[in-house]
């Protein structure tokens, strides 16, 4: 993937976001606070160095889960859209699921599987991190 | 057996929180657009409710109607994603079963609109298994 952008935003289009191809990262989380914050089994992520995203619409709203997490969402139609936290510097992660061409972030690895619930499982043929240990570097 | 009594769910925040009782008829998946533009994630599983299973017991959800005669309930506060509702299936609640206390519970048996599903999204049914 070369410097492309993509765009994509929440159910109701309230926001919508651009962002700069490569992505730092991606992958499929399965932790519990992932799963609670969206409502499902697993959520796909990628982390964009912040001078590749840009907020073309609207304005989220935001809901620190932990002390170094905090979670974005579209208050009108409750969409997740991005993670920000202190461990991500000035990065910032999007749910792969609200760009509108999804099928081009295909996620790079499984991660957090030791809090996945038992019938969801990791996708084939992809690295995993349970959760423990020293995290792989992606 | 663990389905005949109630079981309780709620968002990240817990400002909402429901119960229904006994097992629900169906547990699914759906791969379709709007469902995972709803929650931001690539796929969604719900368990669905028979009328009178389902009641809210703590906070007020926030509905959006993604669609005519659809409407889905979140918490917004926090944002989680919690139940979804439509006027032709009359007093069904279908509830996002990541939400359960123990999501563990209603491994989903069916998937809905498998031509939606993300390409590169692989996902293996248990009833696929073998598995009970």
């Amino acid at each position: 993937m070369g410097q492309e952008t993509f765009e994509g935003g929440c159910l109701c289009g309230a926001i919508r976001y651009r962002v700069q191809a490569p992505a730092t990262w991606s992958n499929l989380c399965f932790c519990r606070d992932c799963r609670r914050a969206t409502g499902t089994p697993a959520v796909a992520f990628a982390r964009f160095h912040r001078d590749r995203f840009a907020l073309l619409a609207g304005s989220p709203a935001r809901f620190r889960s932990s002390a170094s997490v905090t979670r974005a969402f579209c208050d009108t139609c409750g969409t997740s859209l991005f993670v920000e936290g202190a461990h991500l510097g000035a990065d910032i992660v999007v749910a792969v699921a609200t760009l509108d061409a999804p099928e081009n972030f295909p996620v790079a690895m499984n991660v957090r599987t030791g809090q996945r619930i038992p019938w969801m499982h990791p996708l084939p043929g992809l690295a995993e991190w349970s959760g423990d240990g020293d995290k792989p570097r992606p | 057996m663990a389905t005949s009594h109630a079981h309780e769910g709620g968002c990240l925040c817990g400002a909402l929180r429901y119960r229904f009782e006994g097992p629900p008829p169906r547990a699914n998946l759906c791969h379709c657009h709007s469902c995972r533009l709803a929650t931001g994630a690539p796929v969604v599983a719900f368990v669905d409710l028979a009328p009178g299973q389902f009641a809210w017991t703590k906070g007020k959800a926030t509905y959006f109607a993604s669609s005519p005669g659809v409407r889905r309930g979140f918490c917004n506060t926090c944002g989680t994603a919690l139940t979804y509702e439509a006027q032709d299936m009359p007093n069904e609640v279908h509830v996002l079963s990541a939400t359960l206390d123990d999501p563990s519970l209603f491994p989903p048996t069916e998937e809905f609109f498998a031509q939606e599903c993300i390409p590169w999204v692989h996902v293996r049914l248990q009833a696929q298994e073998g598995q009970p």
